[in-house]
């Protein structure tokens, strides 16, 4: 970037490929908890649905 | 050079994402659940007469759920959040690493919790219809997909502007605002109307007060995360601010502070 008068430099790191496995499970794990509904886990999707329903509602996300 | 490493950063992600979701899970448990309460009476003063269907879990555990809920997204938003900070952080304004943090919050809130929430608001149990919660899902992703390609474009569109124009900066940052409004402002309208009526025995006070808190439980979550995890990220651990291979004015400023 051009802007800044003053670079400041930074400690980031660049990015390995596996970041990109973790991203993915990462978001599977948020839609486990927010969407699963029996298309990735079968059976234990009620479950988890009832128990998290809560936060479902919380966070906005369409439920029901 | 970086003295981060990807997978120290990824723990400062998950750590800054765990205190996030206890931050949001207490406006859950204080601020949300008493709205949720409500609409559960409304929905309950319906189906009085009724055959119930058993509840699988009772209101306590699902309270607790609640919370959890918020907290396990936390920890896999904070993973996300430390991903796309490497990834982006070059591009990103704030001057510090902690004013990028914040700044990439911001932008996360922009358009995966306001945007969304002002065009599918949130709703309490007892409001939406079980046959339209596909369409509903297809409309909430697609919009915050939407959003985070004009995070994205807005984010390219400086650069551009930056690397091609000699535009003056507070110029350009008008520009990019004008252009950011205007995406926003067509996607609002792009987008379909939620196919849900809203039931005419929910009343709109409590519908008003459960968005509000929703929003607000969102709004807390994306706030800790970005400066969680800008303080994590920024602040030296004792003696490394004063590496030769580190030799940053602010940095030094703030260990002169004694900012931990």
């Amino acid at each position: 970037m051009a802007s800044p008068a003053v670079p400041v430099r930074s400690r980031v790191p660049g990015l390995p490929w596996w970041s990109l496995v973790v991203v993915a499970a990462a978001l599977f794990v948020v839609y486990a908890v927010l969407q699963e509904n029996g298309v990735a886990l079968g059976q234990v999707a009620q479950v988890v649905h009832e128990f998290f329903h809560d936060g479902r509602h919380a966070l906005g996300v369409p439920c029901h | 050079m970086a003295t981060h490493s990807y997978p120290g950063l990824l723990a400062r992600g998950a750590g800054a994402g765990a205190i996030a979701g206890v931050a949001a899970g207490m406006v859950s448990l204080f601020v949300v659940e008493t709205q949720i309460r409500a609409a559960l009476a409304v929905e309950e003063a319906r189906n009085a007469g009724a055959v119930g269907h058993e509840e699988m879990f009772s209101r306590g555990v699902q309270v607790v759920g609640g919370v959890a809920a918020v907290v396990v997204v936390g920890i896999a938003l904070g993973a996300v959040f430390a991903t796309a900070f490497a990834a982006v952080h070059r591009h990103l304004p704030g001057g510090s690493d902690f004013g990028r943090s914040v700044a990439l919050a911001a932008v996360g809130f922009a358009a995966v919790g306001l945007l969304p929430a002002i065009k599918y608001p949130a709703n309490p149990p007892g409001v939406g219809q079980a046959e339209t919660v596909n369409d509903r899902t297809v409309l909430y992703f697609s919009l915050i997909l939407g959003g985070l390609i004009i995070a994205y474009g807005v984010g390219r569109l400086h650069g551009l502007l930056a690397a091609r124009t000699s535009w003056p900066a507070p110029w350009r940052a008008t520009a990019v605002a004008a252009a950011a409004a205007a995406a926003v402002i067509a996607v609002l309208l792009v987008w379909p109307a939620g196919p849900d009526a809203v039931p005419p025995d929910v009343p709109a006070t409590l519908l008003w007060r459960f968005r509000l808190a929703s929003l607000a439980e969102v709004l807390t979550l994306w706030a800790v995360l970005g400066v969680a995890f800008g303080l994590l990220t920024e602040a030296p651990k004792s003696g490394r601010g004063a590496e030769a291979g580190n030799p940053d004015p602010v940095r030094g400023d703030y260990q002169g502070r004694g900012l931990r």
